[in-house]
């Protein structure tokens, strides 16, 4: 009769960031990474493994993994792949399972999914045709701001009257900030103009979707203060951060590959 | 496996889906039909019509009907969308424009860059509003092109069922359009020859709904991908009788198939419904992949459109009451209706909808579409967005992860 594996990998390929994860059967975090994915998919994901075996001085040869996100198909050593959807939901579902709805904003994505008591998906929304209303929105102002993207979100919670900005495409948003920089707007209140814009942007996703609380926030943006504060008003809920928001895809990818059959 | 023996990709693509051996006969009876469009034009007897035009009359008339739309499909499958499409923007039309309008208006601007060199010179463009209402503003630029007068048959939105002074308006519209064909044709309505194209187009459409509903059968006896190929001659030939003769076979062929337990695909694991006029530049590509994964599509929201009968009755109110009553026409409940019907009589476990960017009367309301099928039928659903022609509004990999997570989802 197969047995369950002892470990399992998640690898989760996104536009931005490349994450994996080791885990084993108890749940626990044997050894993480994140780089960025640059211009090859399939050797961010390489390096992910070498740096996992670095850290666990394991042979991963014979671990099941589950490769997901946006480049997932290019996972050569992975067993199969499985859609960001469910591998983020099976995450912060193992992280916490009261979690209805997630809300997790990439780099150059965002998504909104619906969780049943499962754990499982039961209804989504994607927002990826353009970076309006995910991370690299944010990066290009911060750009503009003369800001590190780390300390944009801080900046914003500064802010006494946060600017109207209207747009959140990318390239009308930068020019209406440069626009409010020559008004004469302090970078705070712009600052949190920006975030208002998208937080603005993903609460609509998110209605689309159904919000149901509790609600968490993931991917790399829910490290950002400011753009917490202004979407949990836009929502009127807390949102709850698991640890290693980033890692919340790669997290239920190495739960699935662990569920496999050997 | 040895490279020697290796599978090419589509071979491993074949073995997934079963090909229809009715589709040499498809291709045969289309090829003939564009040859004698060709013959028709030449002879001063051809129109070109919409997908929903009341076709029946002008083939009383023993003119020729070609489909601009139809044309569409092939430009999409040639995958030159963006090239024709192009031609038009060039003249000023926008990208915005629905792309069947685009690439018609391409094609007669650039015949010699078009597959088939375009669709040839009409006498008549004939125009019902009951699909949409881009297709005057295109008949007339093509008018104005080509010199053809347009006739449109007017078919204002109707939301429930159909009053009294809707049916006469719309009938009084189908006197106008025998008048138009008498006049521009040179021919006298002979309300006999009406009967028989209706008769002859109503037995195509009997035979066509009957293959459709064959896909209730589990294995689904067609995919989607055969429904939207193969539909080809009730579009194009409803009302003669080489539609009825491809129909005949084919129908035999889909029977044959449930008698025997044989699917469209190799193993069915996932049924799905499928919403909206198909991407046709990918069209195999996308179904079969899907195939591969266990994902067959026993019914659409669009091949059904043709499964609608002339009823009995005096044979203009007949006409009128059929050509207004397309769900395309009506509210959105009515697609709604049709849709949840389709899944629980075809036993379905999700829905696709396909957001067509060109498409806006058939795309509206997708997302309200959406929550209330799955409130009605408890089903999971998925919107994919893209073009139908115009392949630089379509992101594969989006579609793909889309459907993969909603596969994940019933599976």
């Amino acid at each position: 009769m197969p047995s369950q594996p002892s470990h399992g990998i998640g690898i989760d390929i996104g536009s931005t960031t490349t994450k994996a994860i080791l885990i084993n059967t108890e749940g626990t975090i044997i050894a993480k990474f994140l780089i960025a994915t640059g211009a090859s998919a399939q050797k961010s994901a390489e390096r992910c493994l070498d740096e996992l075996k670095v850290q666990s001085q394991q042979d991963l040869s014979k671990i099941p993994a589950i490769s997901t996100g946006y480049g997932r198909r290019q996972a050569l050593n992975a067993t199969k792949s499985v859609t960001e959807i469910t591998c983020h939901s099976i995450g912060v579902h193992s992280q916490n399972p009261e979690i209805r709805t997630l809300i997790d904003v990439g780099g150059q994505d965002s998504k909104v999914i619906r969780i049943g008591s499962d754990g499982r998906p039961t209804d989504f929304e994607l927002n990826d045709k353009c970076s309006a209303g995910t991370g690299r929105f944010l990066e290009v102002m911060a750009q503009v701001l003369e800001t590190s993207i780390e300390d944009l979100g801080t900046l914003a919670l500064q802010a006494k009257v946060p600017s109207i900005i209207s747009s959140t495409c990318t390239v009308f948003a930068e020019s209406e900030v440069i626009g409010r920089i020559g008004a004469g707007d302090n970078p705070a209140n712009i600052a949190a103009g920006v975030h208002k814009a998208m937080a603005a942007k993903i609460a609509t996703l998110s209605h689309r979707v159904g919000v149901r609380k509790p609600i968490a926030i993931t991917g790399g943006v829910a490290l950002n203060p400011g753009f917490r504060f202004y979407l949990g008003k836009q929502l009127d809920a807390d949102l709850w951060v698991p640890e290693g928001p980033q890692y919340t895809g790669a997290l239920g990818a190495a739960i699935l590959a662990m569920n496999t059959r050997e | 496996m040895s490279p020697e023996t290796s599978p090419a990709p589509s071979e491993e693509r074949e073995k997934a889906y079963r090909k229809l051996y009715t589709s040499k006969l498809l291709r045969e009876t289309m090829t003939l039909h564009i040859l004698s469009t060709k013959t028709a034009s030449q002879e001063g007897r051809l129109v070109w019509v919409t997908s929903g035009f009341p076709v029946e009359i002008p083939v009383a008339f023993n003119t020729v009907a070609a489909y601009p739309e139809q044309y569409g499909a092939i430009v999409g499958s040639e995958k030159c969308g963006p090239l024709l499409c192009g031609f038009a923007e060039e003249l000023g039309f926008s990208q915005e424009l629905c792309s069947y309008a685009r690439s018609s208006i391409g094609s007669v601007q650039q015949p010699e860059q078009s597959p088939l060199t375009g669709l040839p010179k009409p006498q008549a463009l004939l125009a019902c509003n009951n699909i949409c209402g881009t297709v005057l503003p295109w008949y007339e630029a093509v008018s104005e092109m080509t010199g053809a007068p347009v006739y449109l048959v007017d078919t204002p939105p109707l939301e429930g069922e159909q009053p009294p002074h809707h049916l006469a308006y719309v009938k009084s519209n189908l006197n106008g359009l025998i008048e138009f064909m008498s006049q521009t044709f040179n021919h006298e309505y002979d309300e006999k020859q009406l009967l028989q194209v209706a008769k002859l187009s109503n037995d195509a459409v009997n035979l066509w709904t009957k293959a459709l509903e064959a896909c209730k059968n589990k294995p689904s006896p067609l995919n989607c991908a055969d429904r939207f190929i193969s539909m080809a001659p009730i579009v194009s030939l409803r009302g003669t009788q080489q539609a009825i003769n491809f129909y005949e076979t084919f129908f035999a062929e889909v029977e044959e198939r449930v008698k025997q337990g044989i699917g469209a695909i190799r193993e069915e694991r996932v049924r799905l419904l499928w919403d909206n006029i198909p991407p046709w530049f990918t069209i195999y590509d996308f179904f079969n992949t899907l195939a591969k994964q266990g994902v067959v599509f026993p019914a659409d929201s669009y091949t059904h459109a043709w499964s609608a009968a002339i009823p009995r009755g005096e044979i203009i109110e007949s006409i009128a009451k059929v050509y207004s009553n397309v769900y395309l026409n009506k509210g959105l409940s009515a697609k709604i209706d049709k849709m949840c019907s389709l899944i629980k009589d075809y036993d379905l476990d999700g829905f696709v909808l396909f957001s067509v960017r060109s498409c806006k009367r058939y795309s509206i309301g997708q997302m309200v579409t959406k929550e209330e099928i799955t409130r009605r039928t408890g089903v999971p659903g998925v919107i994919i967005e893209g073009d139908m022609v115009d392949s630089q509004q379509y992101n594969e990999a989006q579609a793909k992860t889309r459907i993969e997570a909603l596969i994940e989802m019933i599976v």
